[in-house]
């Protein structure tokens, strides 16, 4: 008999099916991965076993060990033994780590808080699985991977039989990736049943006994992970098959639209400069991708051209074959420049408005002839942008939040668009978002080359560095590590290109 | 943005309502004309002010000190005229430009410094009640020297004549109709959902009715008050400003995600600032309305009144945190406010009570406000 075992599952929202007859079946001990585009139902799966989405709001049947399942509240679900671990870390950063492990359940003695008991329990926690984590540290002072096995500690602590993670390696570097692989490896052995959803398929094929495939709101299939192959899921995944996975039509780079010459800048807060004597030419048409390690300075550059962060000791910037020097992200757009920030939620969309309010924002100046807003104008350019882009809702006025993470880029993107930028700074545009829609941004970005504008790409993903750029240059501590054609390129050379600088310091 | 006829809008009509009956049962003279005329002047003080909250509160700010400023800057206008017999427009002008510099430099202060509009006003909130009682010398001012009258005491004291007042209603009516209809054929052309020609026509016949009552009613005692222009007025400039300019649709971003809007390019320091100017506008407009009211300035005037200008929006749905909020739910929420504090002077109930009975309202409004608001989005 399946642990969980979940059957003609159906979930309506107003005017969506997010979950479709889905059926679904978990064997006690396994790891069972959930593969799906953003927007597949995944999430709504999640919030189903959780208890966010109570029983009654959704028709069909769930079985734990044979019972009927039928959680009010996540207080439910995690009495039943199931916890979530979400992509967004529910920490207080305040608190130290043992205080957020057993933050409301604090054990108590005469009515106070038994600290000596908060903290022997989590030390005796991290030894059990053998964590590298201080009971008394502070939780904002880790690091994101850190932070993540805090969450899982925290559902741990809370005799976990089924533990569901959602995403968890969104904002991983790789080696906290392995060590989180093997994390969910030690909690199988110790018969803990994972549900593990992720984009990343060399991850899903790591660690996974089965793999369960959803699209639009249905379980298309279950594979034993032995018996299937990457391009199987993604073909099952997206319904149709990808043959070229980066479809870069190189462009006719025209003439020099940004020049960087011999710049230096120092952080806002630190004297040390952050980037020294940075040189490049972006031309019109050309996709100039811009590589290298964490913290090799690739957000900072961008950050300062677009005046943000930073401060110019010396160097110059020429846009459009003008002396630039703007301060503020406003002089930034008015001189034809725009930022796509690799954080949507925060740097990009008002979440709780419209469509439409988050594609003009940037533009409103263009649609006021006086005083007023021209709706007409405004309407029209909106829908224009909203059908060339294929975001998936039902209209303008949809607001962004109800939006998968793939539209909720494209809505970023457009509001970008909409300025008519000369020059697009794209930061890891495809971060977090579907196989499907990685396709739809690179077509984007070949559809902007073809109009002329000039696009400098930030990608932590070597294969789309080399695969969607005309030209790479390599950052290395805040330097030039190195500018390769697409043709010279592969990934070892921008590799040792990234790693330059760090062997002149050891 | 489409306004939807929700449960939230619903529930506040039906606490109005409850609430006229309520003194209405209480007090045969509640929904007199007498009353109702002096109601809706009081309702013009309290949701003129009100709107301005409107504006500070959408970026995510709040400003304290309207109170203290209603006081000072009407009270600076008394003094002008009673004292120094300032020709009234004049007095009037300077006591603008007054707050107008004050505010603009509360703006500045909280872009420039990063001192949080809340410690801001409330150092306001009090510098404020210092300044208007050395100005009035604890006395208290006539807005008008003996029995002349001026157009500072006729701001709540001067009433359409009667033929004027049906001319004024039909010509609203005339307004609201043909720019209900062009609306609803500009969302046609963009296909944008719109509601049942039924439905809209049954809205423009309340509309209608709602329109004559008023009209009539008003024509009963006096006429429609001037203030009550002037609420019109200022409401329909807010809507205006905040719905269909730039500056407004500035507002809502800026305290729906203010990072967000920094990298949109949205002058946030410009925005704020003006924001507040606006608001310092307001503030002299409230504060001339409500000194007349009063009849005189006395160290009293404008009292609390920043607590009724912030409950009035919050009651009308606007957020505190920024980024929610419209006109009508603010008129609405300031109406409940008015009709409570109207009933209960007039039932002669103690000042104690009655500063228990508006608090009450207040957090039951938005009690029922986060019950009714708890249907959650649909996810990705």
């Amino acid at each position: 008999m399946p642990q969980l075992k979940i059957q003609n599952l159906t979930k309506r929202f107003p005017g969506v099916v997010a979950l479709n007859q889905i059926d679904f079946e978990l064997e006690a001990g396994e790891i069972h991965a959930i593969c799906g585009e953003n927007g597949a139902g995944k999430s709504t799966l999640i919030k189903i076993l959780s208890g966010i989405y109570p029983v009654g709001s959704y028709e069909g049947d769930i079985f734990l060990d044979g019972q009927p399942a039928t959680f009010l509240s996540p207080t439910d679900a995690g009495a039943a033994g199931i916890s979530v671990i979400y992509q967004e870390l529910a920490l207080v950063g305040e608190m130290t780590v043992a205080e957020n492990i057993f933050l409301g359940r604090e054990p108590t003695r005469l009515g106070r808080i038994d600290w000596n008991a908060v903290y022997a329990r989590t030390r005796e926690l991290l030894d059990r699985y053998q964590l590298p984590l201080d009971p008394g540290a502070r939780v904002g002072e880790l690091g994101v991977g850190e932070q993540q096995l805090v969450e899982i500690v925290k559902a741990l602590s809370q005799q976990t039989r089924i533990l569901l993670l959602d995403e968890p390696t969104a904002a991983l570097t790789e080696t906290e990736v392995g060590i989180l692989l093997n994390i969910v490896r030690e909690l199988k052995s110790r018969g803990i049943t994972c549900v593990y959803i992720s984009h990343k398929l060399d991850e899903v094929f790591a660690i996974a006994d089965r793999i369960t495939v959803i699209r639009d709101g249905r379980s298309i299939a279950t594979h034993q992970t032995a018996q299937t192959r990457p391009n199987q899921v993604i073909r099952e995944m997206v319904g149709r098959e990808i043959t070229e996975l980066f479809p870069r039509r190189p462009g006719n780079p025209g003439e020099v639209r940004l020049a960087v010459k011999n710049l230096t800048v120092a952080g806002t807060h630190r004297h040390r400069p952050i980037l020294e004597d940075i040189s490049f030419e972006l031309h019109a048409g050309e996709v100039l991708g811009l590589g290298g390690l964490m913290g090799a300075g690739r957000t900072e550059l961008l950050m300062f051209l677009f005046g943000v962060t930073g401060r110019r000791v010396q160097g110059e910037v020429w846009l459009n074959g003008k002396p630039y020097r703007g301060t503020s992200p406003r002089d930034a757009i008015r001189g034809g420049m725009v930022m796509i920030s690799e954080d949507r939620k925060r740097f990009g969309l008002n979440l709780a408005q419209s469509i439409g309010f988050n594609l003009s924002l940037a533009s409103l100046a263009r649609f006021t002839p006086a005083f007023l807003i021209n709706a007409s104008l405004e309407n029209r350019s909106n829908q224009a942008l909203f059908e060339a882009l294929g975001i998936k809702a039902p209209g303008l006025e949809t607001a962004v939040e109800t939006l998968s993470g793939g539209n909720q880029q494209k809505v970023v993107l457009g509001k970008g668009i909409m300025t008519e930028p000369a020059v697009i700074f794209l930061d890891e545009p495809t971060r977090g978002i579907d196989v499907g829609s990685k396709q739809e941004v690179y077509e984007l970005i070949n559809r902007l080359t073809d109009q002329g504008k000039a696009v400098l790409l930030v990608s932590s993903e070597m294969p789309e560095l080399l695969g969607m750029s005309d030209r790479i240059i390599i950052l290395s501590e805040g330097k030039i590590g190195g500018v390769f054609t697409r043709e010279e390129a592969d990934q070892e050379i921008l590799l040792a290109a990234a790693m330059r600088h760090h062997h002149q310091k050891n | 943005m489409h306004d939807n006829l929700s449960i939230r809008n619903f529930s506040l009509v039906i606490a109005l309502i409850l609430i006229w009956i309520f003194f209405g049962l209480m007090s045969d003279a509640f929904l007199g004309a007498r009353n109702l005329s002096q109601l809706s002047i009081e309702l013009a003080v309290t949701a003129t002010l009100a709107l301005g909250m409107l504006i500070v509160l959408l970026p995510g700010l709040i400003d304290l000190s309207v109170g203290s400023g209603v006081g000072l800057i009407g009270g600076i206008a008394s003094v002008l005229v009673f004292q120094h017999h300032y020709p009234a427009p004049v007095a009037m002008g300077i006591a603008v430009l007054v707050a107008l510099l004050i505010w603009r430099l509360m703006g500045t202060l909280i872009v420039r410094q990063h001192v949080p509009a809340f410690i801001i006003t409330l150092g306001g909130l009090l510098i404020f009640k210092g300044l208007f009682w050395l100005v009035i010398q604890n006395a208290t001012i006539p807005v008008s020297a003996g029995n002349t009258g001026n157009i500072y005491a006729a701001l709540t004291t001067f009433y359409l004549p009667p033929i004027y007042g049906y001319l004024l209603g039909a010509g609203i009516f005339a307004a609201i109709v043909y720019g209900s209809l062009r609306a609803r054929s500009q969302r046609l052309a963009h296909r944008f959902a719109v509601e049942e020609r039924e439905i809209l026509i049954l809205k423009l016949i309340v509309i209608f009715q709602g329109l004559l009552l008023f009209v009539l009613t008003m024509n009963r005692f006096r006429g429609i008050p001037l203030s009550v222009i002037i609420l019109g007025t200022v409401a329909f400039a807010v809507h205006t400003i905040t719905r269909h300019t730039p500056f407004g649709r500035h507002l809502y971003a800026i305290g729906g995600n203010e990072e967000a809007a920094v990298l949109s390019g949205i002058p946030i320091q410009k925005t704020i600032v003006l924001a507040f100017t606006l608001m310092g506008a307001i503030v002299a407009l409230t504060g001339f309305m409500q000194t007349a009211y009063a009849g005189a300035s006395t160290t009293t005037v404008g009292d609390l009144m920043e607590l009724d200008a912030i409950a009035a929006c919050v009651i009308g749905g606007t957020s505190l945190k920024g980024g929610r909020g419209k006109v009508l739910g603010v008129l609405f929420g300031a109406l409940i406010m008015a009709s409570l504090l109207n009933g209960m002077t007039l039932l002669a109930i103690s000042p104690e009570l009655k500063f228990i009975a508006r608090g009450t309202v207040l957090v039951l409004a938005v009690w029922m406000d986060v019950r009714l608001s708890r249907n959650t989005p649909w996810p990705a």
